[in-house]
């Protein structure tokens, strides 16, 4: 577990802001916490596998362990003492209690004189002390102390950089946080490479370049985050439009477009401009905003290209996103080409209502 | 030599007569039926009813007296959602048809009756058009606009097999009529403006497997090759549209490949381009084709001239004596005569107003003739061996072309490095006769509308086309006199075609919306109104005219 933190610590060290430390540190308490916890679990380790027979030794012992125990329990105190409810805090709680629970069994210690019941009060001591470290698994740490900094931002140092953990994964160094989970460290792969962290719980690891990326079991929440999102549709789907433009495109469209792509706008002469089969090829075509606004407004109409005005242009887009059941919003499609529309990708939309389910397209009033 | 020359036509009847009585409808065309289609003239089962390319009829029954009494056999409605453009295949008593989003239709010859009707729905690229089937072996073929080839059941219309036929259906579709040779279908790929590289493909007929492709562009290592500056080649367009020709005598194909890519834009593909805007001669007797010869027209193309025309294969008198001969037409307005056997310029006309051929699409603009549109189309042309005329329509538009400087490929649109031209000008036709022995104007007709619908050249001295203002009319063959006509009140992009039932003459055509390229305001459907209708219905009519 120190090895971890170390291993964080060092990487993140490089990478910490200029920004005066906050008054709050919880990574850092969490740290020194449970660096204090496997001292204490060293002590009654090493004294239960030296078969010392005196009660000194013992007491001695459980003595240090004592010191590291209150002294965490300080770190954690400190940590819950916060007015935030930060997604750590149950796991936190768990680790609190059951540490006054070992606190209280090597006080107990304290007052044995029989050599059975110095074992008994620090093997339930340990046992205290094991669920506040909390357990390691073949699927990474659950639970305690090192459960939270291996799952939740608590494993973020202050001063690193934290990112939404949901997108591409930001530049190394840097920590994926979503919904307060840690979803992914990025780590220099050179840095990593020699020492990846054991006890995160790592689902899968990506490479990139010079750079390794670490992703939790909390990568799983993305998509379900996705799914979420789009089911709840539309306020996530890029507004392009006024509902008055795509009003005004109608009529361009009638006028110059219509011979050739029909009144359904599933086309005749020409191909389809809207709907289903619009959108799906769009997306095997990789069609990106740009892609189309390049071929209306250079390209159409076919007989004459470039003959209509640019507000005209804009205004058939209006229309054309409206019939494809983008949602309005309350700026116009712009006559200018933008940065933005290379990187709107165009294609089926789930969570979408067509009012012709047939060609999948939405009327426009 | 002189393969093409009329004594095939009478050896071909006297095949005819020695084969025994036709069967019933559970016979279909043979290897021996497409080789003999010229003495067959109950029956139209290839494209342009022989391998020859040639839509010329021997020994018709359809005299100019009896043209100019010729009246409406019957009409059936197909879907309208584009223009027809199909050549008609018909086979004892039944025709087979497609409208532009590849619906099939087997029709009965002699009422028009649907027999049955295959319905499909295919994702249309940029235009819908399709120019018809092959039959063979109780089936039917169709290749379509999303790329695919589907042999259908030609008794019921039931699919048989479906296969994807096109290497990249993003930029790749099919308007053209699969042409059955021996055991294959063959079908060139239509990909010219959309970033593809052209490709004749064959088709085992029984399965629909691949058993060749032959790209149009030499790719590195290939003669050729270096007639593209840098990588320009592998978006270097020359697709194969329309018909294809073929000499069964010495398997020899002849095809005409298309414009180079991007269209506007020479700056980014320097040398002459081959094989585009090139007729080539193949020979298909190996697993693989090879190159006989290859003549290309218009090096370094930058407007889309495009040889259109299927090539007509000929034997023809020049300066008085008998050769085989090879025609093309092309969209800059140029009808070409070619040596059949080793590609050599007989000689060359211009058929269209030719104006500003040198300059370059620029940034404010070039106008040059014809248009994109005009020039001679892809129905082309026919050859009347009776008075050694060959018979092309052909279209007068120029046009404003403008370039960017720039070409970005963007799968599944137009790769033309501008915009398609503004037309400008004229609007206008000629039909015209041009005297093979001399290479001049036998006569000509000017027109008040483009003109695009090949000629059915008959033995007795008739020649049918139809315009695009839809009136489907008869000349006389020797001096141009207009016979007959029929207004359709559509557009016509079809060729006509002809076959003999029960004793009696028909010739049928194609009519329906203009459609993309060939919208003119004064004819057809017309103009939209602000509620989306038209004045005019929009319907698309196969037409079958006879004699009382």
């Amino acid at each position: 577990m120190r090895t971890i933190a170390a291993v964080l610590v060092v990487v993140f060290a490089l990478n910490a802001t200029a920004n005066a430390k906050s008054s709050r540190d919880d990574h850092g308490d969490a740290i020194a916490a449970l660096a204090g916890l496997q001292s204490a679990v060293a002590e009654i380790v090493h004294i239960e596998d030296s078969y010392a027979v005196g009660r000194t030794a013992y007491r001695n012992a459980a003595r240090r362990a004592l010191g590291e125990v209150s002294g965490a329990l300080d770190r954690v105190n400190h940590l819950l003492d916060q007015v935030a409810t930060p997604p750590w805090q149950p796991a936190v709680e768990g680790t609190k209690v059951n540490l006054l629970e070992a606190q209280e069994n090597l006080n107990d210690a304290l007052g044995e004189r029989e050599l059975d019941d110095y074992r008994f009060d620090l093997t339930r001591a340990l046992a205290s002390l094991a669920l506040a470290i909390g357990r390691p698994s073949q699927d990474g740490v659950l639970g305690g102390l090192s459960g939270a900094l291996a799952n939740t931002e608590l494993a973020v140092p202050a001063g690193a950089v934290r990112v939404a953990g949901c997108g591409v994964p930001a530049r190394a160094p840097a920590y994926g946080i979503n919904a307060g989970a840690l979803v992914y460290v990025a780590l220099p792969r050179a840095a990593a490479a020699a020492r990846v962290p054991a006890n995160l719980a790592i689902r899968s690891v990506a490479v990139r370049g010079d750079e390794i990326v670490l992703y939790t079991a909390h990568a799983a929440t993305c998509k379900l985050q996705r799914a979420h999102d789009v089911a709840a549709a539309t306020p996530a789907m890029p507004m392009l439009y006024t509902a008055a433009q795509a009003h005004a495109g109608k009529i361009v469209y009638v006028r110059h477009c219509l011979q050739c792509h029909g009144t359904d706008l599933q086309g005749t002469a020409g191909p389809a401009v809207a709907g289903t089969d619009f959108l799906k090829t769009a997306k095997f075509d990789g069609w990106t905003l740009r892609d189309v606004r390049t071929t209306v407004f250079e390209n159409m109409p076919f007989s004459d290209p470039g003959s209509l005005s640019a507000q005209q242009y804009a205004d058939v887009m209006a229309f054309l996103l409206a019939s494809s059941c983008y949602p309005a919003g309350t700026k116009p499609f712009p006559q200018s080409d933008q940065a933005s529309f290379a990187s709107i990708k165009l294609g089926p939309m789930s969570g979408v209502r067509a009012t012709n389910p047939k060609n999948g397209t939405c009327a426009v009033k | 030599m002189l393969r093409f020359a009329p004594v095939l036509v009478i050896a071909g009847l006297l095949f005819l007569l020695a084969m025994p009585p036709l069967e019933g409808q559970s016979s279909w065309p043979t290897s021996s039926s497409y080789t003999n289609a010229m003495g067959n003239n109950s029956a139209w089962i290839l494209p342009a009813r022989t391998y020859s390319d040639n839509r010329y009829v021997p020994a018709a029954k359809l005299g100019a007296g009896a043209t100019a009494k010729l009246r409406k056999a019957w009409s059936t409605s197909v879907d309208a959602r584009g223009p027809l453009e199909v050549s008609p295949i018909v086979w004892q008593g039944t025709m087979y048809v497609t409208s532009s989003h590849n619906d099939v239709y087997a029709l009965d010859a002699k009422t028009g009756a649907i027999k049955w009707h295959f319905h499909y729905v295919p994702h249309v690229i940029a235009f819908s058009a399709n120019r018809g089937v092959a039959l063979g072996d109780g089936r039917v073929y169709e290749a379509t606009l999303d790329g695919h080839l589907i042999a259908l059941n030609a008794a019921t219309g039931k699919i048989v097999w479906n296969v994807l036929a096109a290497h990249d259906p993003r930029n790749t579709f099919f308007t053209m009529q699969p042409v059955p040779y021996k055991n294959m279908l063959l079908l060139g790929a239509s990909n010219g403006d959309w970033g593809g590289i052209g490709y004749l493909s064959a088709f085992d007929a029984a399965t629909g497997k691949r058993l060749w492709d032959w790209y149009t562009i030499p790719g590195p290592g290939q003669a050729g090759h270096n007639t593209w500056s840098g990588d320009s080649w592998k978006r270097g367009g020359a697709a194969i549209w329309s018909g294809i020709a073929i000499d069964p005598s010495t398997d020899t194909l002849y095809a005409d490949l298309g414009n180079p890519q991007p269209d506007f834009l020479g700056t980014i593909r320097a040398g002459s381009n081959l094989y585009s805007d090139s007729m080539v001669a193949l020979d298909i007797s190996g697993a693989k084709p090879t190159m006989k010869w290859y003549h290309q027209f218009i090096p370094h193309d930058t407007h889309d001239w495009d040889p259109a025309m299927p090539p007509v294969l000929f034997t023809g008198q020049v300066g008085g004596s008998p050769r085989d001969l090879v025609a093309a037409g092309d969209k800059a307005g140029n009808f070409w005569v070619l040596d059949a056997g080793t590609g050599k310029l007989v000689y060359h006309l211009a058929v269209s107003m030719q104006r500003g051929q040198n300059t370059q699409p620029s940034k404010a603009g070039d106008i040059a003739c014809p248009n994109t549109n005009g020039g001679v189309e892809f129905n082309g042309g026919s050859y009347l061996p009776e008075t050694n005329f060959f018979y092309v329509p052909s279209t007068n538009q120029c046009g404003i072309w403008t370039s960017p400087g720039t070409a970005a490929y963007i799968a599944g649109q137009f790769y033309l490095g501008g915009a398609f031209p503004k037309q400008y000008g004229p609007s206008t036709g000629y039909m015209n006769a041009i005297n093979i022995n001399t290479g001049k104007f036998a006569w000509r007709k000017k027109l008040a509308f483009p003109q695009i619908g090949g000629a059915l050249a008959l033995s007795t001295g008739v020649v049918f086309t139809g315009g695009v203002n839809g009136d489907f009319r008869a000349y006389d063959a020797k001096t141009g006199a207009v016979l007959w006509h029929y207004p359709t009140g559509l557009t016509i992009q079809a060729p006509a075609s002809y076959y003999e039932l029960d004793g009696k003459p028909y010739v049928v055509v194609g009519a329906g919306p203009a459609g993309v390229n060939f919208a003119d305001p004064r004819f057809g459907q017309g103009a939209p109104t602000l509620e989306g209708t038209y004045s005019h219905p929009v319907r698309a009519l196969i037409t079958a005219f006879t004699t009382p």
